[in-house]
């Protein structure tokens, strides 16, 4: 186990083949080290950071940020409406601080997505495109990494979660580089409710001391001791991935950039005792030292109350239970606390944030008296990167089941997002990603 | 309908119209606002808490086994909740199943918690409901039904035969119960009207209160043990959540977000009388009465942390200007 100030990672002094295959399955590639493009002119790029917070297993938009108090008992749910700063918008009373920032960010009602599972939903959520037919289409963080190569000392995309956000067993396709190939994964890092900081590409290395972590030649001696039947593709990746890490820990600025101790307590206080409550803090230290692309996602897994797994939005059962006791607390917080840190600092003028599910929650209340996948309407909200905030596009139908207007698809999310971090049309086509995609009428 | 109410108040009172018709009438509603303001003031207006934990993790639903022992559900890792008990002379906190290994939730105990109903997480979205007997560890697994299902919220009859619960089938979420040693013979207590949750008998065991959305948002109400004759308590356009008759079974206490966020309340056992017991910007949830019945173990949210605090409700303590008729 390692411990670097508040940084907190488990390496290894003895590989095993069973510890190497139970990482293999889960451990993600690293950083945008090869293919560099020149990036764009600076002029073009409204967002130097591109902060997606994915809120995976798909909250209901109607007990949230689009409720709808005049529908049938059997749709609308139990929570009442509140005003926001925002005139004539109203949220549930579940999230009253985001209802108090309206101001800061710009709130889709419109969206629709094509897959009704969250594997896929998921793909098509994370690269604007269905997992068939393959290849599958790049993370829009690792189209970003690829357009801006790595300048600085960290990885080009981030995913923050304590593992590679799952469906049950099964990795999300649409998690990494796709069709720009692995060496686009992102760089996966997790933080604890108590703000340790963990890499799980280290967590092999269960039994490494603090002193060692310099000791290059002993760390690579160990993996020499992997048995050469494991020097696969897998192990391949996972080597990369793990020296990626390793590299990472030498550079002081990048054990900086994740010892969330140097935040005063106030601060961290004020994203909440949560995981994700100190993912965002750390997300906000990676906007700070200028990483392109940041995916924060809510949980790793998408099942609530599964043996084995993070709590997710995945609310098929206890969905009002779950809202109000745990998920729209910790997101109405740690978000809030988010959209105040980045402005109080200067930092959204010029970082992109957009928060969303894969889908929305079926309007009609279920038969365990909660809500299902509902694919056809659902929300976002985005702020900074020179967006005018306060604004509400798209609107959906009175029961919340369809958008009244043209419904925002994901490739839109997608090719707005690249437009904002300065890819534009001729860099996308180079690429040969988001083919067909169009920015967000009304959003820049 | 929509219900405009103030953000994060600093009171918990809506000030009363003003009338130029009757000065004395002024003076009264000037001198109600200000004792208003001045009891918002007071973050625990019926005397300071005592903090029983302090690791600050999401926690939910303490319950007392004894004067000395509460038992409560702990977010130990973001995959696991445990249910643990503190005892309140030593602060010593342990696991009730030592070898827990998937969530466990909402338990309930009778005897002294010599047995124990709980929740525990079995598959995918599937949680059974478990009955416990703590002296030797067998138990009675009810299963949900097949498909993503659960049970909510057991609680033990006061006799100990019956558990009752919550259940979700057809679109609703109906109280039931069972013979607690057999986990069978299930019969409804409540038919097809909305949420129905939070089952807790009265010290007779005459009478279960819980909380429904049969009107709309969540409120309270007051039912015979086999379902008869349900009353309404509540009637506010906000939340009433998890009622808890006190030991003498004259109060409840509860929570409510009426007043801007989650808060506690206790009123008389008719409705009347609610006076709100904490007032803080953050979270105040999960009251559970200790079994003297001058003090209520709750889940407090301070600086983003969540831990049990234990505070005093004695009828010496002042009733607040947030006092009212439900």
């Amino acid at each position: 186990m390692l411990d670097v100030g508040s940084f907190h990672a488990h390496t290894c002094s003895g590989v095993t083949r069973r510890s190497f295959l139970r990482l293999g399955a889960s451990v993600p590639v690293a950083m945008g080290l090869g293919g560099i493009e020149q990036t764009l002119a600076a002029e073009t790029q409204r967002a130097k950071s591109v902060l997606f917070v994915f809120l995976w297993g798909a909250p209901s938009h109607l007990d949230t940020c689009d409720p709808k108090p005049d529908a049938p008992a059997e749709y609308r749910g139990p929570f009442c409406s509140i005003n926001t700063r925002t005139p004539g918008v109203h949220f549930t009373e579940l999230l009253p601080k985001l209802a108090q920032r309206s101001d800061k960010y710009t709130l889709i009602r419109s969206h629709k997505t094509t897959a009704p599972g969250h594997p896929d939903a998921g793909t098509v959520a994370l690269t604007g495109f269905e997992e068939k037919p393959e290849p599958v289409q790049p993370n829009f963080g690792s189209i970003v990494a690829r357009h801006r190569g790595q300048s600085g000392y960290l990885p080009s995309f981030f995913s923050i979660a304590r593992g590679t956000v799952m469906d049950g067993a099964r990795r999300i396709e649409g998690y990494g580089g796709g069709t720009l190939g692995s060496s686009f994964d992102p760089f996966l890092v997790g933080a604890s409710e108590r703000g340790a900081v963990e890499i799980p590409a280290l967590r092999l290395m269960d039994g490494l001391v603090p002193g060692r972590v310099n000791d290059r030649r002993a760390l690579l001696k160990q993996l020499d001791i992997v048995p050469r039947t494991l020097e696969n593709a897998r192990f391949s990746e996972w080597h990369r991935a793990y020296q990626a890490a390793y590299d990472l820990l030498l550079d002081p600025r990048a054990r900086n950039a994740f010892d969330l101790t140097r935040e005063k307590a106030t601060t961290r206080q004020r994203y909440g005792q949560s995981v994700f409550g100190q993912s965002a803090l750390l997300a906000r230290r990676l906007v700070e030292a200028r990483v392109p692309y940041i995916q924060l996602n809510y949980s790793r897994h998408v099942e609530a109350i599964t043996p084995g797994f993070e709590f997710g939005w995945d609310t098929h059962i206890y969905n009002f239970d779950l809202l109000q006791d745990l998920h729209c607390p910790i997101l109405d917080r740690a978000f809030s606390a988010l959209l105040d840190d980045l402005d109080e600092r200067g930092l959204l003028e010029d970082t992109l944030v957009v928060c969303m599910g894969e889908f929305g929650r079926t309007p009609k209340i279920n038969a365990r008296a909660a809500r299902d996948h509902w694919p056809p309407c659902y929300f976002s909200m985005w702020s900074g990167a020179g967006i005018t905030p306060g604004r509400v596009i798209g609107e959906s139908d009175r029961l919340g089941e369809h958008p009244l207007s043209d419904p925002i698809t994901p490739k839109m999310v997608g090719t707005t997002i690249a437009e904002l971090a300065g890819i534009n049309t001729q860099a996308r086509a180079e690429m040969n990603v988001l083919d067909g995609g169009s920015v967000i009428e009304g959003l820049i | 309908m929509h219900h405009a109410r103030p953000h994060w108040p600093a009171g918990g009172v809506t000030p009363a119209p003003q009338t130029n018709r009757h000065r004395t009438r002024l003076a009264v509603v000037f001198a109600a606002m200000l004792l208003a303001v001045w009891s918002s003031t007071q973050s625990l207006p019926a005397g300071e808490p005592r903090r029983l934990t302090n690791d600050g993790r999401i926690k939910f639903t303490p319950v007392f086994l004894d004067a000395d022992t509460l038992a409560y559900v702990d977010f130990e890792k973001p995959e696991l909740t445990v249910i643990k008990r503190i005892k309140l002379s030593d602060g010593v906190v342990t696991p009730l199943h030592a070898k827990a290994d998937t969530q466990e939730l909402e338990p309930a105990f009778f005897a002294g918690g010599n047995r124990c109903v709980y929740l525990r997480a079995r598959g995918t979205l599937s949680v059974s409901m478990v009955i416990r007997d703590e002296t030797n560890g067998s138990r009675i697994e009810v299963p949900p039904e097949n498909g993503f299902c659960g049970f909510r919220c057991p609680t033990f009859s006061r006799d100990g035969k019956r558990v009752v619960f919550s259940y979700a089938a057809g679109g609703f979420q109906d109280l039931y119960s069972v013979n607690s040693g057999s986990g069978k013979d299930r019969r409804q207590l409540t038919k097809n009207s909305g949420i129905n949750n939070w089952p807790d008998f009265s010290p007779d065991g005459r009478q279960i209160i819980f909380g429904s959305t049969r009107h709309g948002n969540f409120e309270l109400y007051m039912m015979r043990a086999d379902g008869s004759d349900v009353r309404r308590l509540t009637d506010n356009p906000f939340q009433d959540l998890r009622p808890r008759f006190s030991p003498d079974g004259r109060q409840i206490a509860f929570t409510s977000t009426r007043d801007g966020n989650h808060e506690i309340y206790v009123m008389q056992a008719d409705g009347s009388r609610v006076r709100r017991i904490t007032g803080h910007s953050e979270r105040d949830d999960y009251a559970a009465w200790h079994p003297d019945g001058k003090r209520l173990a709750i889940v407090s949210e301070r600086n983003g942390s969540h831990d049990l605090y234990l505070l005093d409700v004695s009828s010496e303590a002042r009733p607040t200007a947030a006092e009212t008729t439900p």
